[in-house]
């Protein structure tokens, strides 16, 4: 049945003939949105060319490329973005994953042009108008992260329980913990460039993601014999560059090379690193120094089939690894762990010998085919202050080595200790250990010239030493250390003002009206070591070149003007661990290179 | 009702007898038959889709669905991009309503890998889904209104439409493909003033939705067009895979929303929408009034839904997303009926297998061959859209 | 659910049983029994909606994987039914007599994996391909990359660098 209604009630459609008309006017220049994703933004100033952004684009749309006024440096690939809008879906997955923020996304949405290439551009170095614009897509907050900006923690030993011992005290990652702080990393390489053996950062990252250890191993040997000791004491320069430290903490990059080498057993290290059987050459070479670079030299030249004699002074290997860093950051079984595996590569060892007096240089030449020189830096450097000839007077590097040595080492009730960097840290925080010990209390001053902001040691040595109940007083110049007969009274400083000129050159400035006494019956010295080279005679010296700074010149491959001779370690390029290993490979590879050609 | 208005002609001497297996056979050369394309470029046709119709005179005596002219093989693209990298397509997957997509990838993923989302964004997503309802279903109402000569529905509810599309655009930073439901949580919470935006434009469709219920539903002409027109019969529900308002408009209160609840559903007021007679008109009425409930829904949900929050759980780094193996389905009720999504791990970086169910996939070759056979061949659009299938998400 | 798995371990085998969340299970059926045991599903335990048919390519154990997702319209659960069949000469009993739409899904399954259901209707017809010629697209080792890089055209112009040996080249070229 039909009902009227229906016939009649269709035609209120046409009360909508007067209304207002909803179209909107100008639609070319409707603004968006405060958050659509509209054209991309880059602050080329800020990001650092890490590629996160290119590897997570679905479509493919991103390239990373060369940018005029950009440079390659240290964290920085000196490349940036360029986004092809032929491909892009604006889904702004760059943005939310850009490690340092500096991608966004404009609510600009038109832009006509005839030529379809410039729809290919690089944000941020190719000028737009939409750059100035503040609206558009940033990266959410509220807890959206793609990946954990926070570092997985590291248990370590309360400083109750670690201050009267030599035990170490990080604990090391669990599996757990090893995989998620793994799981952090973006896999940009940034800080491939960085490490001075350029190890394969990301790759060995990705072995513990997989749980793939002996894999992780592999990588680490490449260009890493030392893996164990630099999973602890590495300075750790790549974690500096990390990309996602820029918005939250770095990865915990030297942890993670421990965990590996921790979880793989050292019987095994032959089997996985296919190293059980290698091809000999039958040329040898002699190692003077078994400290990194040594250890490294001996590594490489033994896997290329080089018979290696390690001519060592000390009765034990390891040089500043052993004799220098303490205990608790570095215990001798995770040493002797990396150490034994190189000898049971075939490599030899000759304890206490010293070149130059057990045995010459020249000898060495005769008896092998190549040499190289490791001999570090041994000899305490002096403030030369007015009584630092003093018996109650130390170098610093002279007790470490005698605490590891097992020697009687001179302990007071009030040390005071002049330096700020790790040396100076380790020194101090080993005999604040000994004085709990003997004392039962601490009682240790370090000062230094640079103030607290610049001191050269590591923020977690100088916070680690005060949880250790050591004074810390930065920011002073030595003057004087007051003695009376055999007995030292203490330590007088000024203040120091500034360290460094204009010219970034070592010219400390002093305010001599801002006067300290440090009370002491014991003053340590920690400001440096410098190189002995009484080992060489004087006529080798003349054919020997040096450099302007006083020390031996190389080429590339680390070879001294004199050709069977090469050299690296602290006394070519310190100042750490990585740099000696780092050399001491390049230096096999340079012995290679020569004894092959010749 | 007038008798000349009925979907076949009643005098079936006209025609061929039928054949054993109650069809008739086509036989071309005797020239009564005659093969048209229904689309794919037709106005009546929603979609890249085409019939293959054969006609006696102006009635369908066979019919066969043709897709595949917008397959971009999404299920085996996604079998090579990583997890992450697939929520990025997988809204395209379904143009009208892409959020269904969102949803259902990112909460299978979350069920695999055990993450649990946050208050805020799990009330965002409810928001968001029922917006995505309710702009498909006011895109809807003007096709099916515009597939029987009602321009002027269409005009209207597009505005509408357009109005949501305002609330998407700043609440995701999109208009179409929102790309806001990432796996873990959603990408930005409720704008300042959003509420006020969205109650106003809530009042609006009220209103217009008044007036296309006089235009359109109270109309003499709709009604004899619709009504007693393409009745799926409540038998077929099962064995044809029916699911959402054709399902309802038969009497079968099947919605995913009260079967299996997800999201904040168990906290919001409501019961399906169902109908009687199960004809064109029936549905249009259910998707009318289901399209009322999802506005009525929003203003609860706004009224509940936290300003602050975290918007997203800590997951592992999405660059490289291991999700464990294991196998899972997810659903949810979009305006079409069942949508959801299969998916299989393997325990890698990368979905081994996802397969997308689409409700057109039953509703628009299965159950429209059979249903369109005998229909007249004026009433073939409005059959179609009365069954509110999509192609895309058969194709996929 | 645990009740209806026991019903049916009555009557069939049924092998790893596996409760994925409250409401959806997962279990193996044999290809000889899969149809009888679906069937039994539906006409005694009420699983009378087919929610889909798809298939999982396990390239590596040489099987294609179906499943046959049921759902219980009344107690509103699911159970998935996986059957694993041989990838060579792939073939699997057809159930468009159960289900109407099951020939749709059978023909894709046909056309994108390869897999036949002798019996079901039209399932040899090209169903979203056309022209298709290259091996069943959504088999795993069709290679989509590989294909698309010998169809289309790359757009000239584009080129990238990894950061890592970028700055290698730059600034340790000899190392
Ligand atoms: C206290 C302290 C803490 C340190 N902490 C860290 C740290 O945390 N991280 C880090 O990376 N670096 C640290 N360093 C620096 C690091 O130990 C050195 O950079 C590194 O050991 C230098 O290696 P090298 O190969 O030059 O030789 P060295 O380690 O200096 O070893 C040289 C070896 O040569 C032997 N030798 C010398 N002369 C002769 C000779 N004539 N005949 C035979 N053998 C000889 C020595 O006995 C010694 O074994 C620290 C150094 C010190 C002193
Ligand atoms: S917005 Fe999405 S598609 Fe566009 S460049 Fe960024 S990640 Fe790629
Ligand atoms: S992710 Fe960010 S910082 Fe890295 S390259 Fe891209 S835009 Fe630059």
């Amino acid at each position: 049945m039909t009902k009227l209604n229906d016939i009649l009630s269709p035609f209120t459609a046409w009360k909508h003939v007067v209304r207002e008309p909803v179209t909107i006017k100008d639609p070319l220049n409707r603004e968006a949105a405060d958050r659509y994703r509209g054209f991309h933004k880059n602050d080329i100033s800020e990001c650092i060319g890490c590629g996160t952004c290119e590897s997570i684009c679905q479509n493919a749309a991103i390239d990373l490329v060369p940018v005029d006024g950009v440079e390659t440096k240290d964290g920085d690939s000196g490349l940036r973005p360029r986004v092809d809008y032929g491909r892009c879906c604006w889904c702004g997955l760059c943005v939310d994953v850009c490690t340092t923020n500096s991608l966004s996304l404009s609510n600009e949405y038109t832009w006509v042009d005839e030529d379809p290439d410039n729809f290919r551009f690089v944000p941020g170095a190719e000028n737009k108008s939409w750059d100035n614009r503040e609206k558009g897509y940033k990266k959410p907050g509220n807890g959206y992260e793609l990946y954990s900006p926070v570092r997985e923690s590291m248990e370590e030993l309360e400083p109750e329980q670690r201050d009267q011992s030599f035990i170490e005290i990080v604990q090391g990652y669990s599996k757990e913990q090893a995989e998620k702080e793994a799981d952090r990393c973006v896999e940009c390489g940034i800080c491939v460039a960085t490490c001075p053996a350029h190890m394969g950062i990301p790759e060995y990252i990705k072995a513990i993601r997989n749980d793939d250890l002996n894999e992780g191993l592999r990588v680490l040997y490449d260009t890493n014999p030392l893996p164990e000791i630099c999973g602890r004491i590495c300075t750790h320069k790549c974690e500096t560059v990390c990309s996602v430290g820029h918005h939250g903490d770095p990865l915990s990059i030297r942890w993670l090379k421990r965990y590996i080498a921790d979880q793989n057993p050292a019987e095994e290290y032959k089997k996985i690193l296919n190293t059980e059987t290698l091809q000999p050459t039958g040329k040898k070479v002699a190692i003077i120094g078994s400290g990194p670079s040594g250890l490294s030299a001996a590594h490489y030249l033994a896997l290329m089939g080089y018979q290696c004699t390690i001519y060592e002074k000390l009765p034990a290997a390891g040089g500043m690894m052993r004799f220098g860093i303490p205990e608790y950051r570095l215990p001798y079984d995770q040493l002797d762990k990396d150490i034994n595996y190189i000898l049971s590569l075939g490599v030899e060892i000759k304890y206490n010998m010293t070149i130059g007096k057990d045995i010459t240089l020249e000898e060495l030449n005769k008896q092998y085919d190549a040499v190289f020189s490791g001999t570090g830096l041994h000899m305490g450097r002096s403030t030369r202050v007015p009584g630092t000839d003093h018996p109650e007077v130390y170098q610093a590097v002279d007790l470490l080595r005698d605490i590891v040595l097992g020697n009687e080492v001179p302990v007071k009730e009030k040390i005071v200790v002049i330096g700020g960097g790790n040396v100076a840290m380790d020194i101090t925080r080993s005999l604040a250990r000994l004085q709990k010990q003997k004392f039962g209390k601490v009682d240790m001053l370090t000062t230094s010239l640079e103030s607290e902001d610049i001191m050269p040691a590591d923020r977690e040595e100088v916070i680690e030493a005060r949880e250790e109940n050591a004074v810390i007083d930065p920011g002073w110049g030595p003057v004087e250390i007051e003695t009376e007969g055999d007995k030292v009274k203490g330590l007088h400083v000024v203040k120091c003002l500034s360290v460094f000129d204009e010219n970034r050159r070592f010219a400390p400035k002093f305010d001599e009206e801002q006067k300290k006494f440090f009370p002491a019956d014991m003053v340590v010295e920690s400001i440096g070591q410098g190189m002995d080279l009484s080992y060489l005679s004087e006529e080798f010296k003349e054919q020997l070149k040096m450099d302007p700074r006083g020390r031996i010149l190389v080429n590339d491959d680390f070879q001294t003007s004199v050709d069977w001779l090469f050299a690296g370690g602290d006394m070519i390029q310190g100042p750490d661990v990585i740099h000696g290993i780092a050399n001491g490979h390049k230096a096999a590879m340079g012995i290679d290179k020569y004894l092959s050609d010749k | 009702m007038s008798k000349k208005l009925l979907k076949w002609n009643e005098d079936r001497t006209l025609f061929p007898e039928k054949n054993s297996e109650g069809k008739i056979d086509v036989d071309y050369d005797s020239h009564k038959f005659m093969k048209i394309w229904h689309g794919p470029q037709h106005p009546g046709i929603t979609g890249n889709m085409s019939l293959e119709l054969t006609l006696l005179g102006d009635e369908v005596m066979d019919c066969e669905t043709h897709v595949g002219y917008l397959h971009r093989g999404f299920e085996k693209l996604m079998e090579r991009r990583k997890y992450i990298q697939c929520f990025p397509i997988v809204c395209r997957v379904a143009v009208p309503e892409p959020d269904f997509n969102e949803y259902c990838f990112a909460s299978a993923m979350e069920e695999l890998a055990g993450i649990e989302v946050p208050e805020a964004a799990e009330w965002l997503r409810t928001l968001v889904l029922e917006m995505s309802r309710l702009q498909s279903f006011l895109a809807w109402i003007g096709g099916q209104a515009g597939s029987l000569g009602q321009g002027i529905i269409g005009q209207w509810t597009i505005y509408l439409r357009d109005l949501i599309l305002d609330r998407f655009e700043e609440l995701t930073g999109g208009r179409i493909y929102h790309m806001y439901m990432l796996p873990g949580g959603v990408r930005g919470l409720l704008p300042d003033g959003f509420r006020e935006r969205m109650t106003q434009n809530l009042d609006d469709i009220d209103k217009f939705m008044k007036d296309v219920k006089k235009v359109m539903f109270d109309n003499y002409v709709f009604k004899k067009r619709t009504v007693g027109m393409g009745v799926i019969d409540p038998a077929w529900i099962n064995p044809f895979g029916i699911t959402g308002p054709n399902a309802r408009a038969a009497g079968v209160a099947k919605d995913v929303r009260k079967d299996n609840p997800y999201l904040k559903y168990p906290e919001l007021d409501f019961e399906p929408v169902v109908g009687k007679d199960s004809d064109i008109y029936t549905r249009a009425d259910v998707r009318r009034r289901d399209l009322l409930m999802t506005v009525d829904l929003i203003r609860q949900i706004m009224a509940k839904i936290p300003d602050k929050g975290d918007i997203r759980a800590k997951t592992p780094n999405v660059l490289h997303w291991k999700v464990p193996a294991g196998e899972t389905y997810s659903r949810a009720e979009c305006t079409r009926g069942e949508y959801g999504y299969y998916m299989v791990s393997d325990g890698t970086e990368y979905p081994r297998r996802i397969n997308v169910r689409g409700p057109s996939y039953t509703h628009a070759v299965a159950l429209l061959e059979k249903m369109i056979v005998n229909a007249n061949i004026a009433d073939v659009a409005g059959l179609m859209v009365s069954l509110h299938t999509y192609p895309p998400e058969i194709e996929r | 659910m645990q009740t209806i798995i026991e019903n049916l371990q009555k009557h069939f085998q049924v092998v790893s049983y596996h409760q994925q969340r409250e409401n959806l299970g997962f279990l193996i059926a044999s290809k000889e029994v899969a149809v009888g045991l679906i069937t039994h599903l539906r006409d005694y335990e009420g699983f009378a909606h087919l929610v889909l048919l798809t298939a999982v390519d396990w390239i590596e154990d040489e099987h294609f994987q179906l499943t046959y997702l049921l759902h219980h319209p009344e107690k509103k659960v699911d159970l998935g039914v996986r059957v694993m069949i041989s990838r060579e000469n792939a073939e699997m009993y057809s159930i468009h007599h159960l289900w109407e739409q099951a020939r749709t899904y059978q023909r894709e399954l046909r056309e994108m994996f390869g897999i036949n259901f002798p019996g079901s209707p039209d399932v040899d017809k090209p169903f979203i391909l056309e022209g298709w010629e290259e091996i069943p697209p959504y088999r795993r080792d069709f290679d989509t990359k590989e294909y698309s890089e010998k169809t289309y055209f790359p757009r000239p112009g584009r080129e990238t660098h990894d950061p890592a040996e970028y700055m290698k080249k730059k600034l340790y070229p000899n190392e």
